[in-house]
Parts: C-alpha cells; sequence; structure tokens
C-alpha cells in the first residue's frame, strides 16, 4: 500500500487527514484551530546556557516529515513486532493495542471487562463511536491544545491512539498492554492516549514505543497521554521507550485527579537520538496522590530534556517523584523537577529527587529541581545528586578480583535497583534491568551473560539467593548452630 | 614459584605528597607479619600500593608476586594471582547482594592470572570465565561459615549497607576464607571492634592461618597480637620500615611507645631497615 500523503505540515494537509478519516466536522474544527495555533506560538527554547535541547528541538526539520503514515504490512503483524509481543505481558493481560504508525492494526480486550463495560478502542474509532467524551476529554482540561507549540501540533495531526474508559468500580488487575511502533524514515507519529478512570475503579497500563528501521532520516515521535482519575480512582501508567538512534520524540503526559484519586507514573527511558518529555500530577481534588518513578539510560549523543511538574491545587495531597539515571558517551540530559503548591493547598506533602550517575568524562547532565511554596502548611523537599562512580567502590570490587567493566556494571546496577523495585510490573522490571545489562555490555564479545542478572532477580524476588545458602534447610542450620556452642 | 611477596625500596606519593619513601618487606606463605606505627606513619597506603589503588603513584621501587613484577598489572589481576586486602573501611554497594557478588568473585579469582595476549589490555582479560554450579558455592559457603561461626542472614544483604562495623570487619574476614589468598594484607581488622568482637575476629584469622597462607597484620594496637602470635613484628614511621624483630618488640612497643623509634633527622639518610 503505496503511501500518497504530501510531505511537510499545512493546513491543508489537515484537512486532507481529517477527509482521509471522515471525521465529524468538529473535529476537523479541532484540529484546525490546533494549526492555526501552532503557526501562531514559539517554539520554546529554553533558557540561556542550559544543555540546549529545546534549541536543537526547534532547529528539527519538521517540513521534511510526512505527517500522516499508514502501517505498511496490513494486517499481519511485522516479525520484529509478532516477537517484541511475546517477550511483553503474554500470559497476564487483559487488553492489547497494537499501533504501527498512524494505523492500529490490532485491539484486544478480555471478554470479562467487555462485559463490565470497559471500553478499550482505537481514539479514530472513539470520535465515530464515543463522541460526547472525547469531546468532553480530549485535550480539554487535563493537555490543553495550547499547552506548547507542539501540543497544538500534535493535535492538528493525531492519528490512531488509545481510548480507555473504565466505568465505575471496575477494577483491572492485568495490565492493558500497548505496543506503539515507528517502522518508517521521515514521517510522524503522532500517537494519542486518551484515559478516563471513572470512580473507585483502577487500572494498570502499560505502554511501549519502540522502531524498526534504517537510514539516517529522522522520524519524529509525538505523543500526548491524559490521565483523567475520578474520586478515589487509581491509575497505574508504565512506559518504557525504547527508539532507535533516528527517533525523535517529543512527549507529554499529565494525570488529573478528583478528590482521593491517584495516580503512579512508571517511567523509562532508554532510546531516542533526542527526546523532550513533560510530565505531570495535576493534584485537584482534595486528598488526591501522584507518584512518579523514572529511570533513564543515555549514550552516544542522545540528547533528553525531562521535565516533571507536581502540581498541588488542593487541601492534603502528596506526591513523590524519583528519578535515577545514568549517562555515558556524549549524552546530555537536562532534568527540571518542580514542586508548585497553590495557595488554597494546605497540609501537602511533596517529595522529589534526582539522582544521575555520569560513566564518561564528555556526558553532561543539569538537574534544576524548583519549589513554588504558596501555602504555609507544608512539607516539602527536593534533592538532587549528580557524580561519577565513587572510585572507592570500584577498588573494592576490583580488589575482589572483578574487572573494571563488570565491576561499573555491578555498581550501575546497584544504583538502580531502587527504583526498579519500586516498578510493580515484573516482566517490564525483568525487562528494564536486562536492557541496563546490555547498554553496559556495549562494545563487549560475545552473547549477554545473564546468570548474574537471574541471581540478583531471585535475591529480590525471594529475599534469598539460591546460590548463597539454603536458610530453608532445617538440617543444616542445626549443623551451624551445633557448631557455634 | 614459592608464593613470596616482595616489596622492594617502595615510594609512592598521593596527590603529589609522599607517604612511602623506601619500603621494603618479604612476606612468605606460612608467615604471620606485623606492621604496627603511628597513624600517618603509611602502614596503610602500603597495603593499598600493594593492591594498586589508582589513588596512590608509585614513583620508585618494586612490587614483586609469585616472581611477577606486578606493578603495572590492575587491582583485580592482582586479586586473581591471590592476593586479598582486607579494608580498614569496607565500601558499602546499595543494591548488590553479598552473596552474587562473592560468587562472581571466587569465580573470578579461580581463573587465576591468565598470560596477557597480544594487544590485550594490562589487566589480563579473562576470555571465558567458568561458572561454579550453585550447589558448589553453597556448600563451600557454609563451610566458610561454619569455620568463621558467620551468622548466615547477612550474606543476602546488600555488600556491607547497614552492617555495623563488627559486621563489617568479619565479612571481610568471611571473603578472605572464601577467596583461599596466598598473601593476605589485613589493614586495621582490629579498629572499631570492641573486645567481643576482636576474640571472634582474631579466632577466625587464626583458623584460617596455616602453610599455605601469608599474612600481614596492620595494626595500630598491640591489643589484636594478644590473640595472634606473629612471626616478625616490623615498625613504620614516615613511610619507613624502621625496625623489624620478633613477637616480642610489640611487648616492647606496648611499653615504650612509638617516639623511642623516631628517627632523628641526622639518622634519616643512613637508617638500614630490619
Amino acid at each position: 500500500m503505496a503511501n500518497t500523503f504530501p510531505v511537510g505540515f499545512s493546513r491543508s494537509a489537515v484537512e486532507e487527514l481529517s477527509r482521509l478519516k471522515s471525521e465529524p466536522a468538529w473535529m476537523l474544527e479541532k484540529r484546525l484551530h490546533a494549526w492555526d495555533s501552532y503557526e501562531r506560538m514559539p517554539a520554546p527554547l529554553g533558557r540561556r546556557g542550559d544543555l540546549g535541547t529545546l534549541r536543537i528541538f526547534s532547529n528539527f526539520k519538521f517540513q521534511q516529515l510526512t505527517p500522516y503514515m499508514p502501517a505498511s504490512a496490513g494486517d499481519t503483524l511485522p516479525a520484529s513486532i509478532a516477537q517484541s509481543l511475546k517477550e511483553a505481558l503474554v500470559d497476564q493481560r487483559s487488553g492489547l493495542i497494537v499501533q504501527e504508525n498512524a494505523s492500529v492494526l490490532r485491539t484486544e480486550l478480555s471478554e470479562e471487562l467487555k462485559n463490565k463495560g470497559v471500553i478499550l478502542t482505537d481514539l479514530d474509532s472513539a470520535v465515530r463511536d464515543y463522541p460526547e467524551l472525547v469531546q468532553q476529554y480530549f485535550m480539554t482540561t487535563c493537555i490543553p491544545v495550547e499547552s506548547s507549540k507542539y501540543t497544538a501540533l500534535h493535535a492538528a495531526f493525531w492519528s490512531g491512539g488509545v481510548f480507555l474508559h473504565i466505568p465505575k468500580g471496575v477494577d483491572i488487575e492485568d495490565p492493558i498492554l500497548t505496543q506503539i511502533w515507528l517502522s518508517a524514515p521521515a514521517s510522524g507519529l503522532f500517537a494519542h492516549t486518551l484515559i478516563i478512570a471513572e470512580e473507585l475503579s483502577s487500572v494498570r497500563y502499560v505502554e511501549e514505543h519502540n522502531s524498526a528501521f534504517e537510514g539516517e532520516q529522522p522520524s519524529l515521535f509525538s505523543s500526548v497521554v491524559e490521565v483523567h482519575v475520578k474520586n478515589a480512582a487509581h491509575v497505574e501508567f508504565s512506559n518504557m521507550q525504547d527508539f532507535g538512534q533516528n527517533v525523535w520524540t517529543i512527549t507529554n503526559k499529565n494525570a488529573v485527579h478528583e478528590k482521593d484519586g491517584s495516580t503512579t507514573w512508571v517511567l523509562a527511558d532508554l532510546g531516542s537520538h533526542a527526546m523532550l518529555s513533560t510530565i505531570g500530577v495535576g493534584l485537584l481534588g482534595n486528598g488526591s496522590a501522584g507518584e512518579l518513578v523514572g529511570v533513564f539510560f543515555t549514550d552516544h549523543d542522545q540528547r533528553y530534556s525531562i521535565n516533571t511538574l507536581s502540581d498541588h491545587a488542593a487541601i492534603s495531597t502528596n506526591a513523590e517523584t524519583l528519578v535515577k539515571g545514568v549517562l555515558t558517551d556524549e549524552s546530555r540530559v537536562e532534568f527540571d523537577g518542580m514542586i508548585r503548591v497553590r495557595p488554597k493547598a494546605q497540609q501537602t506533602a511533596s517529595f522529589l529527587s534526582d539522582h544521575t550517575l555520569l560513566l564518561s568524562d564528555a556526558c553532561r547532565a543539569e538537574s534544576i529541581p524548583g519549589l513554588e511554596i504558596g501555602a504555609n502548611e507544608v512539607s516539602a523537599s527536593h534533592g538532587a545528586t549528580t557524580g561519577k562512580i565513587d572510585e572507592e567502590q570500584l577498588f573494592y570490587l576490583m580488589v575482589r578480583g572483578i574487572e573494571r567493566e563488570e565491576a561499573e556494571r555491578i555498581i550501575v546496577q546497584g544504583f538502580f535497583e531502587p527504583v526498579l523495585q519500586r516498578i510493580p510490573l515484573e516482566n517490564l522490571r525483568s525487562r528494564l534491568r536486562r536492557s541496563i545489562v546490555r547498554r553496559m555490555s556495549k562494545g563487549y564479545e560475545g552473547a549477554l551473560d545473564t546468570s548474574w542478572i537471574d541471581a540478583q532477580e531471585r535475591w529480590e524476588v525471594e529475599g534469598v539467593d539460591e546460590y548463597a545458602i539454603s536458610l530453608n534447610s532445617p538440617a543444616e542450620e542445626e549443623e551451624i548452630q551445633l557448631a557455634e556452642y | 614459584m614459592e608464593s613470596e611477596l616482595i616489596i622492594k625500596n617502595l615510594h609512592a606519593n598521593i596527590e603529589g605528597k609522599p607517604i612511602l619513601r623506601g619500603v621494603d618487606l618479604v612476606v612468605k606463605k606460612g608467615e604471620v607479619h606485623a606492621l604496627m606505627g603511628p597513624n600517618g606513619s603509611g602502614k596503610s597506603t602500603l597495603a593499598n600500593v600493594v593492591m594498586g589503588n589508582p589513588k596512590y603513584e608509585v614513583t620508585d621501587g618494586e612490587i614483586w608476586f609469585k616472581g611477577e613484577n606486578i606493578l603495572e598489572y590492575s587491582p583485580d589481576r592482582r586479586a586473581r594471582m591471590r592476593l586479598f586486602l582486607a579494608f580498614q573501611y569496607p565500601m558499602s554497594i546499595p543494591g548488590v547482594s553479598v552473596a552474587n557478588f562473592l560468587r562472581r568473585s571466587l569465580e573470578a579469582v579461580r581463573e587465576g592470572n591468565k598470560p596477557l595476549e597480544e594487544g590485550d589490555n594490562p589487566s589480563g582479560k579473562m576470555a571465558k570465565r567458568k561458572s561454579i554450579p550453585p550447589g558448589e558455592f553453597r556448600k563451600l559457603m557454609q563451610e566458610k561459615m561454619r569455620l568463621l561461626k558467620v551468622d548466615n542472614s547477612f550474606i543476602n544483604r546488600s555488600i556491607n549497607d547497614g552492617f555495623s562495623g563488627g559486621e563489617k570487619k568479619r565479612a571481610e574476614i568471611l571473603q578472605m576464607a572464601l577467596l583461599e589468598p596466598e598473601i593476605a594484607l589485613m589493614d586495621e581488622t582490629d579498629s572499631g571492634l570492641d573486645i567481643d568482637a576482636l576474640k571472634i575476629v582474631s579466632e577466625s584469622v587464626n583458623a584460617l592461618r596455616g602453610p599455605n597462607l601469608g599474612i600481614l597484620l596492620i595494626t595500630h594496637y598491640q591489643r589484636m597480637l594478644n590473640y595472634i602470635t606473629p612471626d616478625f613484628v616490623h615498625v613504620m614511621f614516615d613511610g619507613r620500615i624502621v625496625k623489624s624483630g620478633g613477637p616480642e618488640l610489640a611487648f616492647e612497643l606496648e611499653e615504650k611507645g612509638y617516639e623511642w623509634l623516631k628517627p632523628s633527622d641526622e639518622q634519616n639518610g643512613v637508617m638500614v631497615n630490619g
């Protein structure tokens, strides 16, 4: 299926896209309005003297991209996607969406959840089937169209995407998985995720972003994730981003909470040449809470800008942000973490920490934690550390016969462990651990040695490493005690 | 090849400041040497330099082990030749289990000192590591823990993370027992221990003592030598060994302190090491 969509972003491209999708007039209108905002708004450039990630994005050649690139494969999944699906949550998922480029290829939802009234569909279908919900929630209060020039472009060209609606009181324990694949060079993929968790409902949701195409011509991944958490609902959102080095990524994620609602963000970023990531926790309802656990690992000349906002706007809200990252080669990461406590937000507790480890001389990290406190009954703190591997720790391991490269790997794994243990999904945690080792083993000969990780995992899961000593073998225990007295 | 550690005229600096100013010392398998001396005399520096700590710069002299000049070898290669250091301040490494680390360490040490291949780096990089079967490792571990009367709970914690001073020192000795070095340097293993912990640690060292192990026991105080009788005692002052003798020298030091051994300025030039 040849794609005949013209190259470059324009007002007529917006109209053409909407026509191809046979969209209702209100959506076309929303897209055109967004396009006008995009044209009018300036690109964010960052502060003078920062590491320059925003300026790099402002120079990105958007006009060389094709705004709409349907899936290449038709109905069958490409082999690489099929393989990846095998590794991801095979047994335990309750729903699945696979999107390749601008097209959603597959949507599955367990019969049980269908019967309970859960809606899981691509956003194109939702525009047609649930127009009231989409009109109410799509880029209105959670991430408004004009949040930035890039969100405006996203609103004008979004395609495919996920719509998930969880009715009142329904708990979704087995995760719903979305896999998004970019398989074409020089294209824009505008994936949108809209989750509405009604009162007292809960859901575990996982999104994985990968790419499979060769060549230097970069593609753009633009993602907007909007999560609406109603009274006492809970959403756990995990995201693993492992794009190739020929992908540029701009993502905006935000969760808005009603009374006693809560969200857990788990974000793992490994890929992309450049990434601009904004994550928010909007605590608008009394007693609401947000948690953000983030892990990143950059190498080559990767550029990340990560921005978090804990926005406290009601009484007795909690937020905790914990980000840990490792940089090597010539990569650069800017982290900007903001805690905002609005005047009405008494009895706020908010905590933020950001720790980065630098493995090379040429990599650079900049961390700017910020506090804006407008209330007086507040407990808020932030902390950031940036440093190299402790030479004394390294020496300690080497004096025990372990080579430098492996000693570094062991220390890096230990550095990530406390955050990895906060990742609720075992499958994700395990694959992330392996990705980290793979990165650390770059340039090594031979296959990945996983025996270390296997033992480490047994230790974490069971609290016991079977290689160590059998703690539940009474005969031997007694022997030890006998020897002691 | 005899398992001898031979230190010849060793000079070393830290950040340009000379600490070791010509150390000569020979430690053979089966012998226990005590290295004593006041704070700042260079005892710990010597242990670190022998293991190849990159913080220190060797400016002159040689270190030979098993007939090889190991001065250019990386610390891990020295360890794989079965040279061991029990640290004065063992590092904690959060998030890494003791057991996993020790198995890895034992695998490495068993690989031994691989000859350098052409164009290889000075770490004597190992080609392929033979893994130790879990059953074997567990058995070995239990044997050593029984020998040293170590409680088996600490093995499932992170390396030295949250360990008390005494636990850290005992963990070092457990590592020593497991890795079976030929020469072990024990850096102030007695410091920070109360009398009960000191007894336990000393008993552990005595349990490991034998014809296959040479020990250099670095200590500030004589008290550990009440439990471990050395074959030789050396006194270090200002980066040199200024006196050597038998176990009786330790008692003499206990009585007289170190001041009487302080080399005077005119002596400095002609001091001969014991």
